[in-house]
Parts: structure tokens; sequence; C-alpha cells
């Protein structure tokens, strides 16, 4: 029998709670007659599920899907292919897919009813977690992943949520909304092959081998969605604050433009500061960053494998690439997605799709500017052409030039608006002769002060610092956490869990007021796994040092809190 | 005789004052005419300009020329003067009143004595007064120097040591307490001393290289063709080469003589000044005058030949009523027109280091720089500004100068590199005023050829120095310690010349404004008088004001200058005005703005549309321990039960528990309250005594009661 763990359950109790009239009973009444008939349709689905896993021949990941929908389009019986966005995998049969989104749908147009602002988060099924996100108004993106009893599958809801917020938050930065895109081809083209080579492109950092890996219960001293810093001295930061301004006055324009400036794969410096939206920080920040330790640093350019940061996946050995998840298919659904532009009018003419994450198309120049053909090249001038992207801060399409200087990045934005063409050489040709040499001073600066991959380890403790309102995090090395037993951090799972429901609820209750939160406990295998929040910075902590006494853990915290927190986390 | 240095020329008089100049005297000048003057002579020693009469010998104190009187008259009899010097202390002259005797007189006991050559073959060439700790006295001889004592009991002159060796003639300035004595056919063999006051120095012997006429004709140095000059506290030696039309510059170091390149010279008849450390060669046939700079290796000049400027002249249009300069009539009607405005006439002396003693009217002039005009001159920004930098008389205009210099930049937008050059002259500067205002307190001076020591081995004239004067009387340094002065900075040098420059000029000082010693610009004044100045106009435009503190905070680390509180405060507020709030949070997080209270606060005052930015200002408060505060803005945000863990833990209780109370029963929260009222209950002692405690007990029932009812 299915188990049902759901928010739907919560937000019936919630209204029961506060407004418990006699009027409210018989509407909860019917309520659960309505969950009763989705009860059985997830159950039948689940079903379904389950042969077609045993007799797919796909070969990679079967037990993951991913898909993203509109509930505006398909409202009517027979174009319910409509709001089909995209769908992973590809070569899924198409009455799957709408099985997938119809009980998604039904689930939120149900919870919606209690919960107008914010329907439902997750359904966990007794084989599968439901994991939903909101990307934009009516456009949805769910994963489904599979439960089973391998540790590989022990995963942090709120995880996942970051991959689809990531992978959405990308798209967006390099080809706007997907609403937009939907206005632009109401057919749903256009959006289609967009998003189809886009999460695909994005999706294939996740294999390991043949298998899908997803974050899970061994990533939770990691955070996706942020940055990570450089730390650096006062001389230094002046140094590089002095580089940003002669960026700035090297584009030579009147519209401002932006800088990112990276060391290897930490975050040195940037100019754009995040956006409030509903409370959602939108931060082009951290969509540059990711794209750039995804794709830009010097290490993601020499695509080496070790990495310390969340971002790279540990086995590139994968031969699996785009085109692998793409020719496996052949089915119908294949070219629903593609690039196919049946239109009858338009015969000639196809959807230009910019691929941004695709693999290994970005290459360093001699001028030390990185170069591209993922934007296509203009064959007149046998120059690429420069790509361009979203700023979400302005609202702003930009150009994107990336200089690099061994182990720095230089991430330059100039808004399209204040520049011809013709005028990219030129700001090119300034930046190199007005800041190279000070990113060569600064590079030679920063990387005599670099601790290395292990800097930010402290002995003896493993650590996420995460600061939620500026985006940035901080954690212990990889290689560090893969130390830690199973049980501490399957236990720090839990913990984190809770603290990310009770962070969902105390943000529900009062936005603008956040709650200091303190949780110590022992571990089956008697570590400590803490966790401490105060005013939107968290702390997670695992110490494995056997029969200490919680007086020693809560030191510990304090001691570290005292000395890479500037006391952030000493209450009391 | 006009000093020692004294020289007179034919000249050619034409006129020559045009607009534009770099150098002026201001009338009117300091009038020493007397009726019946038999001449002028200037001790140097005493800075006082000496005019003879029949019997009298009338003294003019120029370091403090505030009246056009004498300041002393003092009788000397009848007969022949060749040179007058008083004694350093001012109490007996002396008079050289033959080429073998020399009388002096005590001017309050009015007893007197000569002392003459001791064999008639020898004869005097000159004497001076000096402050050396050995001898109070120098004759020079053809045959040697005899180094006397004075011993007033006796009234008699005490032979201290005699100095062989042959002399043709000689210089000597006070300010470098250094004799240079001319020998050979040629003259142009010199043997130096200095007589500083640890001692007497002997320099090497060196020679002076002349350009040849021809093969067989060997011309002759003369006296009015060498000079002695204190430049930064280095003394150099001025040789004029009338053959290669060069200036040669000699370096004396303690133990060398070392030549240092030439500039070319454009008349036959050449003067030399140095006002501020600034050399001046008068061209005096061309009337212009060339500035040279010589800190630096480059002997480029500063700027182009100009004329000196007569300043402050009651006619407008002064050079074009001056006539032939050549007719001197004395005609108190025409003085002005005929005399007064005749620039580079004959009649001028060029005297050490910077005046000019008109000797047949009796006038005496100062020249000044126009640094306004330099500065305007040129348009090399940080190269203006480090020459405004290094000087020391007008430091306050220099100072306002480069202040305005550095405004202008600013507001004309000029690109950053250029205005970040600046930034780091000034800033260079600042920071080697603070570690050298520091040695004065030591025994830093580091001396070359003990151009300066102790006492004030460089007794530079005073008239203008006057405002310079440092407040600080400290230990005077040691004389002659380092061997390799060569490697002194000039800064330190210079510093320490006018540390003992104040000490040798003693009581004949005043100090007229107090001021500071350089013309550095201290962090403060950045702030007040350029970024403060500078924000009102570009408040509409922060991004390049951004840039330009951004490279000001960068040129201050370098320097280890602290920078302003107030600009602290200031960048806070541009960025978040400019909403650059990812880089605040940098500017905050590095310390790129130095934590304080102020920046807290206006971080706070900033954050009321960003809370992020708040936030980074309660981190800061917390920081910096400032527990009190931080309580408040934490109840004022409503997080007052967070304020009295807080509160506790820190042990603030200057905070009235009412607030708290206030807090909580505004949230509506009556756990809150009560806990609230819990905590100041168990924790503050008399509580339930209070007003407090009784309102708020109330309000919680009725709370409760309220709650219950619904």
């Amino acid at each position: 029998m299915i188990m049902l763990l759901f928010l739907i359950g919560k937000a019936i109790a919630e209204v029961a709670e506060s407004q418990f009239h006699a009027k409210m009973m018989s509407s909860i009444f019917y309520y659960l007659d309505m969950l009763q008939t989705i009860f059985y349709h997830i159950q039948s689905v689940d079903a379904r599920d389950f042969i077609m896993g045993l007799s797919s021949t796909t070969p990679v990941s079967e037990t993951t899907q991913l898909c993203v929908f509109d509930l505006r389009r398909g409202q009517h019986e027979g174009q319910e292919l409509d709001k089909i966005l995209f769908f992973f995998p590809a070569d899924c049969p198409f009455s799957k897919q709408l099985s997938v989104i119809g009980l998604s749908e039904g689930l939120i147009t149900f919870t919606r009813i209690f919960s107008p602002e914010a329907a439902c988060d997750v359904i966990e099924a007794e084989k599968h977690s439901h994991v939903f996100y909101e990307a934009e108004p009516d456009i949805w993106m769910v994963m489904v992943v599979e439960k089973n009893k391998e540790a590989e599958a022990i995963w942090r809801i709120d995880a996942l949520r970051k991959v689809l917020k990531e992978v959405h938050s990308l798209f967006v930065t390099f080809h706007g909304s997907v609403r937009l895109l939907l206005e632009k081809d109401l057919n749903g083209g256009l959006v289609r092959a967009h998003l189809y080579s886009f999460i695909t492109d994005y999706i294939i950092d996740f294999f390991a081998g043949k298998k899908l890996q997803l974050p899970f219960f061994r990533d939770c001293l990691k955070e996706r969605g942020t940055v990570q810093m450089l730390t650096i001295g006062r001389e230094a930061a002046i140094g590089v604050q002095s580089l940003v301004r002669a960026i700035e006055s090297s584009c030579g324009t009147n519209a401002a433009c932006s800088s990112l400036i990276l060391f290897q794969d930490l975050l040195v410096s940037t100019t754009l500061s995040p956006v409030r939206f509903d409370f959602i920080a939108q931060d082009d920040t951290v969509n540059l960053f990711t794209y750039a330790v995804l794709r830009l640093t010097p290490r993601a350019l020499s695509s080496k494998t070790s990495s310390w940061s969340y971002l790279r996946k540990d086995n590139p050995s994968s031969q699996i690439t785009a085109e692998s998840i793409l020719t496996n298919t052949g089915s119908e659904s294949k070219d629903f997605y593609t690039l196919r532009d049946v239109s009858p009018d338009s015969q000639s003419q196809r959807y230009h799709v910019p691929r941004p994450l695709q693999r290994d198309r970005w290459s360093k120049g001699k001028d030390g500017f990185l170069v591209t053909d993922i934007w296509g090249a203009d064959f007149d001038t046998v120059v690429s052409t420069t790509p361009t992207l979203w700023l979400k801060q302005t609202e702003e399409k930009v150009y994107l030039y990336v200089y690099q200087q061994k182990n720095v990045t230089v991430i330059i934005l100039v808004p399209i608006s204040s520049l011809a063409e013709q005028g990219i050489s030129m700001v090119k040709q300034q930046l190199l002769e007005n800041v190279s040499l000070k990113i060569l001073l600064i590079e030679e600066k920063l990387t005599r002060g670099w601790g290395g991959e292990n800097a930010y380890h402290v002995a003896g403790y493993r650590y996420l610092l995460f600061d939620s309102n500026k985006n940035m995090s901080r954690a212990s090395p990889p290689g560090k956490v893969a130390t830690l037993a199973k049980e501490s951090l399957l236990a720090l799972k839990k913990l984190r869990e809770e603290v990310d429901l009770e962070k969902s609820r105390t943000k529900k209750d009062n936005p603008s007021h956040e709650k200091d939160l303190e949780v110590c406990i022992r571990a089956n295998n008697n570590s400590w796994v803490i966790a401490r929040v105060t005013r939107g910075k968290e702390l997670y902590m695992v110490l494995e040092k056997a029969s200490e006494t919680l007086l020693y853990a809560s030191d510990a915290v304090e001691k570290f809190s005292n000395r890479y927190c500037d006391r952030a986390f000493s209450l009391d | 005789m006009f000093g020692a240095t004294s020289k007179s020329q034919p000249g050619v008089a034409s006129s020559g004052s045009g607009a534009l100049s770099h150098v002026y005297i201001q009338h009117p000048p300091l009038r020493c005419n007397t009726p019946g003057s038999r001449g002028l002579y200037y001790d140097d020693g005493n800075k006082l300009l000496l005019s003879l009469t029949s019997d009298q010998v009338l003294a003019w104190d120029i370091a403090q020329p505030t009246s056009h009187n004498a300041l002393s008259a003092d009788s000397i009899g009848e007969g022949p003067v060749l040179s007058i010097r008083f004694s350093l202390d001012r109490k007996v002259i002396g008079i050289q009143r033959s080429n073998h005797e020399i009388q002096f007189i005590n001017r309050e006991s009015r007893e007197t004595f000569t002392q003459r050559c001791r064999s008639d073959a020898e004869c005097i060439v000159g004497f001076f007064w000096t402050d050396c700790r050995t001898c109070d006295l120098i004759f020079i001889k053809t045959s040697g120097l005899d180094l006397y004592s004075y011993v007033p009991e006796l009234k008699a002159l005490r032979l201290v040591e005699t100095k062989k060796l042959s002399v043709s003639w000689y210089v000597y300035t006070h300010e470098s307490r250094m004799v240079l004595l001319a020998s050979g056919m040629q003259c142009k063999t010199f043997t130096g001393f200095q007589f500083s006051f640890a001692g007497v120095v002997r320099l090497p012997r060196f020679e002076m290289g002349m350009a040849k006429y021809e093969a067989n004709k060997k011309p002759v140095l003369a006296v009015e063709d060498v000079h002695i000059v204190t430049i930064y506290g280095r003394i150099y030696s001025l040789q004029v080469d009338r053959v290669a039309m060069l200036l040669h510059l000699y370096r004396f170091y303690r133990d060398a003589v070392v030549q240092q390149g030439s500039v070319p010279i454009y008349s036959s008849r050449i003067a030399v000044s140095v006002i501020d450390n600034v050399l001046l060669v008068h061209q005096v046939d061309a009337k212009v005058v060339i500035l040279y700079d010589v800190y630096s290796d480059s002997r480029a000049p500063i700027s182009a030949p100009l004329p000196l400027r007569l300043k402050g002249y009651p006619k407008a249009n002064a050079s074009s009523s001056r006539t032939g300069g050549k007719d001197m009539i004395h005609m108190e009607t025409n003085e002005v027109s005929d005399h007064e405005g005749n620039i580079y006439g004959d009649a001028w002396v060029f005297l050490n280091p910077d005046l000019i003693c008109d000797n047949v009217h009796g006038h005496l002039w100062r020249i000044h720089l126009d640094l306004e005009a330099i500065a305007a001159s040129s348009s090399e920004v940080s190269s203006v500004l480090e020459f405004l930098q290094r000087r020391k008389l007008e430091s306050i205009q220099a100072r306002q100068l480069s202040l305005a210099i550095m405004r202008t930049l600013i507001l004309e937008r000029r690109p950053i590199p250029m205005v970040s050059r600046a930034i780091d002259v000034l800033v260079a500067s600042y920071s080697h005023s603070i570690k050298t205002g520091s040695s004065l307190q030591g025994s830093m001076i580091r001396a070359e050829i003990g151009g300066h020591g102790e006492n004030g081995s460089i007794n530079r004239d005073t008239w203008s120095t006057v405002n310079n004067r440092s407040s600080t009387c400290s230990d005077p340094g040691e004389d002659l310690n380092n061997d390799l002065p060569s490697e002194v900075s000039g800064v330190d040098v210079e510093q320490s010349a006018l540390q003992s420059q104040t000490l040798g000029n003693g009581g004949n000082l005043t100090d007229i404004s107090g001021s500071q010693v350089s013309a550095a610009i201290s962090s403060e004044e950045m702030y007040i008088s350029v970024f403060a100045l500078v924000e009102e106009e570009m408040a509409s435009e922060p991004v390049y004001l951004l840039a330009i503190i951004t490279e000001y905070f960068r040129s201050a680390a370098s320097e280890k200058v602290r920078v302003n509180p107030n600009l602290n405060v200031m960048t806070v507020q541009l960025l978040a005005c400019s909403e650059r709030y990812a880089e605040l949070g940098l500017f905050i997080v590095n310390k790129i703005v130095e934590p304080s209270k102020e920046v807290a606060l206006q971080l706070l005052e900033s954050g009321r549309q960003h809370c992020e930015t708040r936030k980074l200002g309660m981190d800061m408060l917390r920081q910096l321990s400032l527990h009190h505060d931080y309580v408040l803005m934490l109840v004022q945000d409503g997080y007052y039960l967070e304020a009295l863990r807080y509160a506790r833990k820190n042990k603030v209780n200057t905070i009235r528990p009412s607030l708290f109370l206030e807090a909580a029963f505004a949230s509506n929260d009556s756990q809150h309250l009560a806990a609230v009222l819990r905590f100041f209950s168990d924790f503050l002692p008399g509580f339930k005594n209070t007003s407090d405690h009784s309102t708020y007990c109330h309000y919680l029932n009725e709370m409760n009661s309220s709650y219950i009812a619904a």
C-alpha cells in the first residue's frame, strides 16, 4: 500500500487548527474525498512506473524523471501535450509523461486550495519522491526520484529542489524566462528546444558513468545555489576593488558594466547585487559564479577531475554526452522537444539554440580572453559571436567577456544597449591595455596568499557555513567530509531536513522575522551533529570524536564561531 | 667687499619683464639707504644687512623686516673698512681695517682691540665668526686659516689652530658652515673645511673642471664663478664654466666630492639663488631665470626660462615705464620708475640664498617662488604635486595648491590612473612626513658632510622660514654620523635641515603661524578639503568618485596611512546610495572600510532600505563589542528575546526594561511578554517593585483573559 507523507495533510491540519468552523467541516470532508481520488491515481502511476522501469531499454537512469510544464496550457481535453515543456528522459512515452504531469498538476491544484501562495512542495510515496518547484508563476518543475535501500538513494529533498532551482536560474540567465519564450512562440517549440538542450546539458554533469547521481545525503555539507568566497586580506581586497574600478572605466560606456572576479573556483569580487523579489533572492552573482565554475574556470577548462567544489562531479570519465542521451531515443517524443519546426511556413528556418552549458566549448584565446562558438560564429569575419546573457538585476541583456590569467578568471558584462557590435573589439582592446597588468599583479598576490584546496579545513570539524541572505557558503573540503561515517552523515541529513522544515514554517509565519535555532544530536555512532541558525546564517557541524559530552560539543561550536564566524553563532 | 661671495659685473640692461613668471620680488623692498652711506655689507651669520656711514654702522635685521628703521647703530670710528661682521651673539663687531689687521669693538663696553698678522708676508683675505665648538673666529689668510677663540676677559683672541695652505680666494656661507679655499694657477684647486658645531671637518682636496679656450690659454676661475648652495640639506658647489657655458654641480659628501651633472647657461653673467630648495639660475644678461629642482637625478629645468617679476609695483605698467636702467640718477621722485623696477640692474648683488641687494640704492629684495604659476605651467600633475609637496617655505600655499589640483582632477573626471598617481604622491608625502616627524624627536638627523647638525649648521635665511618653524625643539641630532649620506632620503635631510635651522636661529625667530612644517596633506585634510567638497558636486555620479576613493584606500594602505573615519562613512553612504550592495558587502567583510561605530551606524541607516546592509551594521556593532547599541538595535528590530539573551551574556544592564517590555507587548504574544517579565523578575533585583512590573503584569493578565474569552 502506498504511504503518503504529504504537505496536503499538513495544510488540512493547519486549516483545521486555525479556523475550526462547522462550516469548514463539510469542505474538509470534500477535500478528503478528493484526496482519496488522488491516492488512487498515485497508486496507479507508481505501479505503472514500476513496470516500465523493468521493461525500459533506456540505459540512463530510468529511475529519475524531471519535467517542466505550464499549468496555463493544454487545459482542454486532447491538448494535454501542450503543457509539457520538457521531460527527462525524453524517450519516455507520452502516456507516462502525461501521467506524471497529470498527477503533479492535480496535487498542485488541490493544495492551492489551502495554500494559494505556496502549493505543494513534495510528495513522499513509498517508492518515489516527487519534488516540486514553481520556477515561474504556473511554470512548474517536478523531479521524481526513486527511493530504494541503496545509500545513494537517500535524498535530502531541499537539495534536490535546489537542483531544479539552479537549472532554472541558469536557464533564465541565458535565455530569459520560460514565460517570455512561450509568449514569443505560442506553439511552444521555441521554449521546448531551449529547455531540451539546456537541461540535458546540465544534467550531464550529474552522470557518474551511466548512472545519474543527484545530490544525496553525503552532500549534506554542501549548499547548492551559493557562492564560495576566497578570504583575502585588506590590502589584496583593495587591490581587487581597484581592479574592479579599472575594469569599469575601461568599458568606456555610459552604462555601468559589471564584473565578477574568481580565483580558481572561488569568488573574489562581484558588482552584481542580489535583487529581492518576494523574499526570493534573484542573484546574478550566484548564476554567473555557478556557470563559471561549471564551464569557465581553469579547472573547468582543463576538465580536471578532482574538485573540492560541490558543482563539479567526480566522474568526468563518463562518456556521456548530450548526444548520447539524445540519440538513444528515436521515439516520437524526441521530435517533440528537439529542433524540428514543423510549421509549414518556415521550413528552412530553424531555431538557433545556443547551448551555453555544452561541455568543452570554451577555450582560451591568445589574448587571454576565453572564446567559444556556442553562440555561433560569424562566417564573414571568422569571429565567434560574443556571448550574451540576461541580468536579473538590471533586466538587461549583456555581452559576456571572460578574461583569464592563470588562476584568475574575470567575467565582464557590458550592456548590449551601450555597445554597437563593432565596439566589442574596442572594449577588449581597452581592457587589455588598461587592466591586464593589474590582473597579472592581483593574480600573483592572490596566488601567494592562497592556502590550497584545504585552506578552509578546520581540524577536528566537518562543517557547512551558509549565509542564506548573501547566498554564500563555506564548507569543509570534500576530501575531509569523505572521512565521515555514514551514520554521521545520515544523522546530519535528518537534522538538515528538520531545519529546512522549521525554516519554511518560520518563513510562512512571519517572513521578516528570522528565528534562532540550535540543535545538537548524538548520532548512533556517538558523533555530534549540530545545527545552529541565527538571523539567516546557518552552521552545520559534525564532530566525530567519540564519548564527548554535550558541553564539549557546545564548546567546540562556540570556539568555531568565535574564530571563524565573527562570533555570529555565539548566542549565550 | 660684500660678504665673501660678492661680485659685481657690468650687465646689459634691457627690458624683459613679462606677465608670465615663476619667481617674483615683492614691492616694496626693504629700504636700507641712509644718507652718507659708504656701502652695504651683508652679515649672513646674523642675517644682518649693515650700512656704513662715516663713523657708524647701521644694522637691519632681515629676519624680521618689520620696519625700515635700522635695528641698531653702532659707532665704529673712522677708518677704512674692508669687511665687517658681528659676532654670532652680536656682542662684538669685527672690522677688517686692512689686509693685515682686524679691529674688534665690544658693543657694550666700547672696548676695542686689534688683531694683526704675525708677518707682513701674509695678508688677511677675510674672516668670519663661527659657532664651531673649538673656535669662534676664522681668519682666512693667503697662507692658510687661523682658528681663534675669543676671550672677552682678556680682550684678545687666542689662537687655537693654524691650517697651512695657500689661498687665492675663498667662498663661505654661514648656511653651510663651509669654506672653500681656492688655490693654484687657475684657482681651480679647492680645499674645503666645514666648521660645524661638532668640530672641524676637512674635505678632500678636489679640482673643478674647466674647459679650455685654446691649447695655451688657461682660464682662471674667479670668486664670482663659484657658489655654495644648500638644497634639501645637501651641500652643493656650483661652478660657472664660461667657456663651456655650463654650470657644474658638485655635491659634498663627508669623504668625497662628486660632480653631479651640469646645466647649460645662456648668459655670461650668472647668479644663483636657492629658494625653498629650488635652485634658481639667473641668466642676468638675458634677464630670465631658470628653475631647477635638483631633488632627483634629472637636471631638467622645472619650466621654461621666464623673467623675474616685480610684484605689488605701484604702477600698472611697470615694465614699460622703466627707462634706461643705466642712468642711476638719485632722484626721489623717479626712484620707483628708475631703479626699483630695474630688474637685473647692474647694481644688483645676489646674496645667498634668496636675497637681492641693490647696492646703489640700498634696497633689499627677497625672491619668492610663485608656486601657483609653477603649478599652472605644467600638465604633469603628479610631478607638479611632488614639487609642491617638497616645498617648505610656503607650505600652506603649497598645500592649498595641492588640494586644489586634486579637487580639479576629480571634478574634471580625469582618467583614474592619472588621479591615482596624484593620490599616490600626496599619500607618500604624508607618510614620509609622519615618519620624519617622529624622527625629529630622536637623533636621526643624518648628515652629509655635516651640512647640518647640531645647533644649526645650516642656518638658512629666516625671513620666510619663520612660517615653517617647527614648534618642537628636540635634542640636536648627531652630526656627521653617516658615512654614506648619499643614501639618505631627501625628505629626512630636509626635515633635519629645518630642525637645525630652528635651533640655529634661536631667539631670532618669532613663531608667526605655528603651522605645520611640511606641505603634506593629512588624511583629515584629504577628507575635508577634497572628498567632502567634491562629493557635494558629484553626488549624482558616485561611480567615479567611488573609483577615486578606492584608489585612495589603495594608496593609503600601501603607505600604511590611516584613512579618515569620515571617509569610511562616506564610502558606505556612496555605495549604498548607488545600490552597490554587493560591493558594500565586500568593502565591509574585507575590512577595506575600517570597522567603527560611525560606520556601523551608517550601515544601519543605509540599511533601512536593504536588510542585508542593516545586518552588516549589526554584525559590526557586535564585533566591535558595542553591546549596548547592539542590544538596542536588536530590540528595535523586534528581536527582543535574542536581545535579552545577548544582554545577559554580555552584562548589558544599561537599557531600560520597559523597552523590552514594550516590544514584547507590541508583538501581542503573551508568552513572550511573560518571558520578558520573568527574565527581569529573575535577573534584575528590585524589578518586582517597579511600576513597569505592575503595569506589564496587568497587561499580561488582560491579554490572557481576553485570549481565554475569545
